[in-house]
């Protein structure tokens, strides 16, 4: 469903710009891609950690990585910052589910509930 | 561009049911009804204590079944307007079963979610049926946290801006 799909990746945005490392890779990547290696220069962290950093940046749809060469250099894609700056926008469809199956209930309610709620 | 995580009207959503003011109203304000409802697809809600007066607080409750178990949140919140059959304002955030407010961080989530947002339901009478305004708002300035977040991303927005 596409909803759950966008609650899921706006969750997997908050998550991943709630950590320091990944707000200052996605600040060194405004300014131009760059390699693991070049994003981990200003860091004291290992590699590794730094690749699972962006791994996380990755799957929030932050960091898109590219097929070229071994290095495949990362680069900044910041439309889920949108999404974010909506975050509210995803109470809608559940608010609106809600109204929907008020409406059922309310039908069920105004009936018999005696008859099996059929008119 | 990112002020739509400041303190202006989130989400204002306008329904029309086909039942009296009354009725409507009692759907907010009588637990019975309100469970009847209120859970999202794949939710219930076993329990929902409201005070409905000013100054009154609830407490619901929300059973969720995912693949590791059932799982419960519980939302607490004060109620701030209540004027019967027209307008009820109450306020939302997560806590524990005994309506102890959690910070969004303790419940596992990251510190931008508004600790605590507000419920506005305003009814009218449209014909034979009700209108219903509903105006969901988050309220970020109540916590620190997260406005110490709202700052966060609008400065990191501000700087990707710039250096592109």
């Amino acid at each position: 469903m596409t909803t759950a799909v966008d609650d899921d990746l706006l969750d997997e945005t908050f998550a991943a710009l709630a950590n320091t490392t990944r707000r200052a890779i996605l600040a060194r990547l405004a300014q131009g891609a760059a390699t693991v290696n070049e994003l981990a220069e200003p860091f004291d962290i290992a590699l590794p950690t730094i690749s699972k950093h962006i791994k996380v940046l990755e799957r929030a749809g932050l960091v898109v990585r590219g097929q070229r060469a071994q290095y495949r250099p990362c680069a900044l894609d910041a439309k889920p910052l949108k999404r974010v700056a909506t975050w509210a926008e995803q109470y809608r469809p559940v608010w609106e589910a809600r109204f929907n199956r008020m409406d059922d209930y309310l039908k069920q309610l105004q009936s018999n509930p005696k008859d099996g709620g059929s008119r | 561009m990112m002020d739509a995580l400041g303190s202006k009207p989130a989400v204002v959503i306008e329904h029309r049911f086909d039942a009296p003011v009354d009725l409507i109203w009692q759907m907010w304000t009588d637990p019975v009804h309100f469970k009847e409802w209120y859970g999202p697809e794949g939710a219930s809600i076993p329990s929902a204590r409201m005070e409905v007066r000013v100054g009154g607080s609830r407490l619901v409750c929300m059973e969720v079944q995912t693949p590791n178990g059932t799982m419960q949140m519980w939302f607490t919140g004060e109620y701030l307007e209540v004027v019967e059959n027209e307008r009820l304002v109450y306020t939302e955030s997560m806590s524990d079963e005994n309506g102890i407010v959690k910070s969004p961080g303790e419940m596992g989530m990251p510190e931008g979610h508004p600790t605590t947002t507000e419920v506005r339901v305003e009814i009218s009478a449209d014909g034979s049926g009700t209108r219903m305004v509903l105006t969901h708002t988050g309220i970020p300035e109540d916590s620190p946290g997260a406005a110490g977040w709202r700052m966060a991303i609008s400065k990191l927005s501000n700087y990707l801006d710039a250096r592109r």
